[in-house]
């Protein structure tokens, strides 16, 4: 594993900012701490693993980051907005324009090709990559006219990558994206992130239990039990391809 | 209660709307026919009810003037049980304050006791006192119409003379249950009635002392043999006595008109159920289907613990089952109801002095049992496919769905197509028997719309032919005796009348081999424009030749064709016998009957040059004047006005019918919502998961909505061209059932019913969608990506 240093910022300005987060979520007559006042600043172009186990509330970090979830108290902004306060359709129209989202269950459509699948967020965004283009970029360029039946998992997590940049989004926010995966699918998947993250200097936020894929991160966040247990900064990143679990 | 049966009760919670839904579709068709056979069942027993409680004849016979020592050889003939003799005449009423033409008939009833046939059932105030020649008993229609009271005052012209008549009491007859005078198709209560008078002051003011002019008989058995021997002999002994011809019970014109409504009923009480049944059991299987399969793993796990495939496939089936029973609780609750209000209407119509409801309940059962067994089926055939999985396969998820590419797309049409487009249209072409289906089922609920709607519009033209085509009098003006001719000139002659035409109607008997039918011979001129004959295009038919033209209907029948001979009785003096080529049938559309060029039928008859009646056009200012004149002159036995009896017949048909069109709408639109609504909650279901997914990608709810009704969408507008083809199939299928003596109704349908039809349609889907689109809002986005599928 690589090297460990303190974290420290590098930009100026963040391109998330989280203050005092909290997430309550209500099951019947208990209720359960999800994250328990958060502070956490994500900049631009940075490539941040966000590690812990199941229920150390990660996912509902990365939820509120992508603008599905809004916390239960606190303040959340994107550069100069803030998210805790926004409405519905504010966060469709932030979700449609700068986030790109990857899910361990890739959640293709799967009525659609791998082509048509990027093209359904290609036809809706202002400045995209041809699906082609993007689909090149996550080495699928002979896939192009596959439905998801027809293809292998870590195929359709490419799909799903690609579906994610093609927009060209501000930041990209994968939850699990090999968890559904075998070690050499998600290596290529894991490759295809990092390619996206230094070829177009997306702000990439992974979350995952897996230790490992920390060795590939500019930044390295752990959560334990809703609360930020460590922030690291990896002095050298590993190739994805080196990785190994 | 056992866990399984909680877990029942809790999956049938979830989805309770479209429990519902499927509930009252199931509902609807077991209410149809709970209601039809509950009118039907009631009506049939109340009418055995009231014919053996006031002894309903078997034959009836009139004659011109029989002795009355003839009633001994009556009784005499093999098979008679009981006879009745009575003076029955046709007379114009005048009642005070009434100015339209009145006509009733007079019936005697005997001097002491109640008659031993064709009893009356008295409903207010008394018998008549034998010793009173003024007091009468009047039919409970004509004295609602006139709210004529008890001790009320109405004059019958007797021979021009006004007879006085004081009510003493108000009578319904087994006879007269249809109430309807000659001529109507309705009863019509204000302008005709029935009146009953002691036999001996009757026959006095009619000449008819020492004789009777009517006789009914009960047989000792219904065999139609004996029925068929008594006519032949009490024609033979009636004949010298200008006997009209004997009919059986089933040709008398009340019992006839009940037994063909009573047909209709029991017809349609079976028809449109059994459709509604069929669209719930669809709907049911669909449902259950998707169910099973979201709750594969589930399943899956109830093995694992040691669940037979069989507890697991009841457990589906009760699923299934529940549905049924509460379809059925509602159906046979609304069912009762509407029975009850259909046979206020038709009490309203059909006069009984009693009402025995009877609803059949191995109908109902046999309708709930068929329901179920439906949907049994449907449930075993979606559980079957799951529990042969063995538990580990089925606690994986089931293989990723394959998709294609559409056919419209491959056609060409890709290229112009969003990428959601593409998803509905895949959607679709990827369940096309389900798509189908659901295109069936949602056109069903067109076509009940069509249905209902159409057979207004065919009775309206029903009414436009023969009120505008056909009969083009102002009224029509009958006589007691056939009067020479020249009457036509006297009424001519009469200032308000712009035209007169002569009718001329003779009762006759059409045989060919040993099939006959009672029937009257029309005769019109061949330049005939007040009342004409009219084809199938409405083309007025020239009656120039020689010979007979029958009704369709008739000459089918007789199982005759243009060409062949018929055997003529003329139910006349003597009853002669002739030969008479059938020259041509015509389609009409109202009653049997047969007409003659007039010249010719006065040769077959062979009697001086007479007629029967009048057909007058009058100006309108005239009408009250002329209608005074007209009942002033002796021969003047009775006077219709067309108007009246349009206007009879259409609030009838609005009575009658609004109420069926309400229900038919009601249901059309439970079936629409409920097929459409079940459709979109399955493909939101379903799609669920992809939908969550764009709205994460940042899809707005707009656009998401528009994915998902787009799917309802085209269901439901391929569902419209094939809706209002069903229905017109069905509506010609209907007609064809409805097809009677009474009357053929023409299949058209007007273009407003293809409109409403449709429109009802695409409003069940609007509200299905506003419904489902509630649902849409309600996405859990962050659960969704936590699942795999």
């Amino acid at each position: 594993m690589a090297a460990q240093a303190p974290a420290t910022p590098v930009h100026p300005t963040p391109v998330f900012a989280m203050n005092g987060v909290t997430k309550v979520y209500v099951m019947g007559e208990v209720e359960v701490y999800a994250l328990r006042g958060v502070d956490l600043e994500l900049h631009e172009g940075e490539f941040t693993v966000l590690l812990g186990p199941s229920g150390s509330g990660k996912s509902t970090l990365l939820n509120i980051l992508g603008g599905l979830d809004r916390p239960t108290a606190g303040r959340v902004t994107y550069r100069d907005g803030d998210l805790s306060e926004a409405g519905e359709r504010a966060l469709t129209r932030y979700r449609r324009r700068h986030v790109g989202f990857v899910f361990q269950f890739y959640n293709l459509i799967p009525s659609l090709t791998a082509r048509e699948n990027v093209a359904l967020v290609t036809e809706i965004a202002g400045d995209p990559i041809a699906p082609e283009e993007a689909l090149a970029l996550v080495g699928l360029k002979y896939r192009l006219d596959h439905f998801p039946s027809q293809m292998s998992g870590g195929e359709q997590q490419r799909v799903a990558i690609a579906r994610a940049i093609a927009k060209r989004p501000d930041v990209l926010l994968c939850d699990e994206p090999t968890g559904a995966l075998d070690i050499s699918t998600g290596i290529a998947v894991l490759g295809a992130l990092e390619k996206v993250n230094s070829e177009l200097g997306t702000t990439t936020a992974v979350i995952t239990h897996n230790a490992a894929i920390s060795a590939m991160a500019d930044r390295v966040i752990s959560l334990a039990d809703g609360l930020i247990t460590s922030d690291v900064r990896n002095a050298t990143k590993q190739p994805a391809a080196t990785i190994e679990w | 209660m056992r866990a399984l049966d909680r877990k029942l009760l809790r999956d049938l919670w979830n989805v309770r709307s479209q429990v519902l839904a499927i509930a009252l579709v199931v509902s609807s068709g077991i209410a149809l026919l709970v209601m039809a056979q509950g009118v039907f069942g009631s009506l049939e027993t109340t009418r055995d009810a009231y014919y053996t409680r006031y002894a309903f004849a078997d034959v009836f016979a009139g004659a011109k003037r029989v002795p009355n020592w003839i009633e001994e050889r009556i009784a005499a003939i093999p098979g008679v049980r009981q006879v009745q003799t009575r003076v029955v005449v046709s007379v114009s009423l005048d009642v005070p304050g009434v100015t339209d033409p009145v006509n009733g008939r007079l019936i005697s009833l005997p001097d002491r006791g109640r008659p031993a046939l064709n009893d009356v059932a008295l409903r207010r105030g008394r018998f008549l006192d034998p010793d009173r020649a003024e007091e009468a008993l009047v039919g409970e229609r004509f004295a609602e119409a006139h709210g004529l009271d008890l001790g009320d005052r109405l004059f019958a012209v007797i021979n021009g003379r006004r007879q006085p008549l004081e009510i003493v009491g108000v009578a319904l007859s087994p006879e007269f249950v249809y109430g309807i005078g000659p001529g109507e198709l309705v009863p019509d209560p204000k302008h005709f009635g029935f009146l009953w008078m002691t036999r001996r002051h009757l026959a006095t003011a009619f000449e008819m002392e020492g004789g009777f002019n009517d006789v009914a008989l009960t047989l000792a058995d219904d065999s139609p043999s004996l029925e068929r021997a008594a006519i032949v002999e009490l024609d033979a002994i009636l004949d010298p006595y200008g006997g009209l011809g004997a009919i059986p019970r089933a040709d008398q014109t009340s019992n006839w008109y009940l037994e063909n409504e009573l047909t209709q009923l029991e017809n349609m009480g079976l028809l449109v159920p059994l459709i509604f049944i069929a669209v719930a059991t669809f709907l049911l299987n669909v449902v259950l289907r998707r169910t099973v399969a979201v709750q594969r793993e589930q399943i899956a796990a109830l093995k694992a613990l040691g669940y037979s495939n069989l507890r697991l496939g009841i457990h589906y089936v009760q699923w299934a089952v529940v549905v049924v029973a509460l379809g059925a609780l509602l159906g046979i609750g609304a069912g009762l109801l509407l029975a009850e209000a259909m046979l206020g209407l038709y009490m309203e119509y059909f006069r009984f002095p009693l009402l025995i409801y009877n609803v059949s309940a191995s109908s109902i059962l046999i309708a709930v049992g068929v329901s179920l067994v439906a949907a049994t089926v449907g449930a075993l055939g979606a559980v079957r496919s799951v529990v042969s999985l063995p538990p580990a396969e089925a606690m994986r998820p089931a293989a990723p769905e394959t998709f294609r590419v559409s056919l419209f797309e491959r056609l060409g049409a890709r290229r112009w197509l969003s990428q959601p487009a593409r998803m509905v249209l895949r959607n679709l072409s990827r369940r096309p028997v389900r798509a189908g289906l659901s295109i069936v089922g949602i056109a069903f609920a067109g076509a009940i719309m069509v249905v209902g709607s159409a057979m207004m519009d065919s009775m309206d033209e029903l009414l436009e032919v023969q009120f505008n085509i056909i009969q083009r009098q102002d009224l029509s003006v009958s006589f007691f005796e056939p009067v020479e001719r020249s009457a036509v000139h006297e009424l001519a002659a009469l200032s308000g009348v712009l035209q007169v035409e002569p009718t001329n109607g003779i009762a006759a008997r059409l045989r060919s081999g040993h099939l006959q039918k009672q029937t009257a011979i029309q005769a019109l001129a061949p330049d005939a424009r007040l009342q004409r004959v009219v084809d199938v295009d409405y083309r007025a038919i020239r009656l120039d030749r020689p010979g007979l033209v029958l009704s369709t209907l008739l000459a089918e029948q007789l199982q005759v064709e243009p060409g062949d001979t018929l055997m003529v009785e003329i139910m006349e003096d003597g009853r002669p016998v002739r030969e008479v080529v059938l020259t041509d049938t015509v389609d009409d559309l109202l009653g049997v009957t047969a007409y003659m060029e007039q010249e010719s039928l006065r040769r077959l008859v062979r009697r001086d040059d007479t007629i029967s009646g009048a057909m007058l056009k009058i100006d309108s200012l005239a009408e009250e004047r002329l209608f005074g004149l007209l009942k002033a002159m002796p021969a003047v036995a009775g006077v219709t006005l067309r108007s009246a009896a349009l206007e009879n017949i259409q609030t009838y048909m609005l009575d009658n019918m609004s109420m069926m069109m309400s229900v038919n709408l009601l249901f059309a639109v439970i079936i629409a919502f409920g097929v459409i609504y079940n459709t979109a909650r399955i493909s939101l279901s379903e799609t669920s998961r992809e939908l969550a997914s764009l709205r994460v990608i940042g899809f707005t709810r707009g656009e998401i909505s528009s994915i998902l009704l787009g799917e309802l969408g085209i269901l439901t507008v391929a569902s419209i061209p094939l809706g209002l083809l069903l229905g017109y199939g069905m509506i010609a299928g209907v007609m064809s059932a409805f097809e009677s003596e009474l009357f053929r109704l023409p299949v058209v349908v007007d273009p407003n019913t293809f409109l409403v039809s449709a429109a009802t349609v695409l409003g069940s889907m609007a509200v299905s969608a506003w419904t489902v689109r509630r649902k849409l809002h309600e996405l859990d986005l962050v659960a969704v990506l936590k699942t795999r599928e």
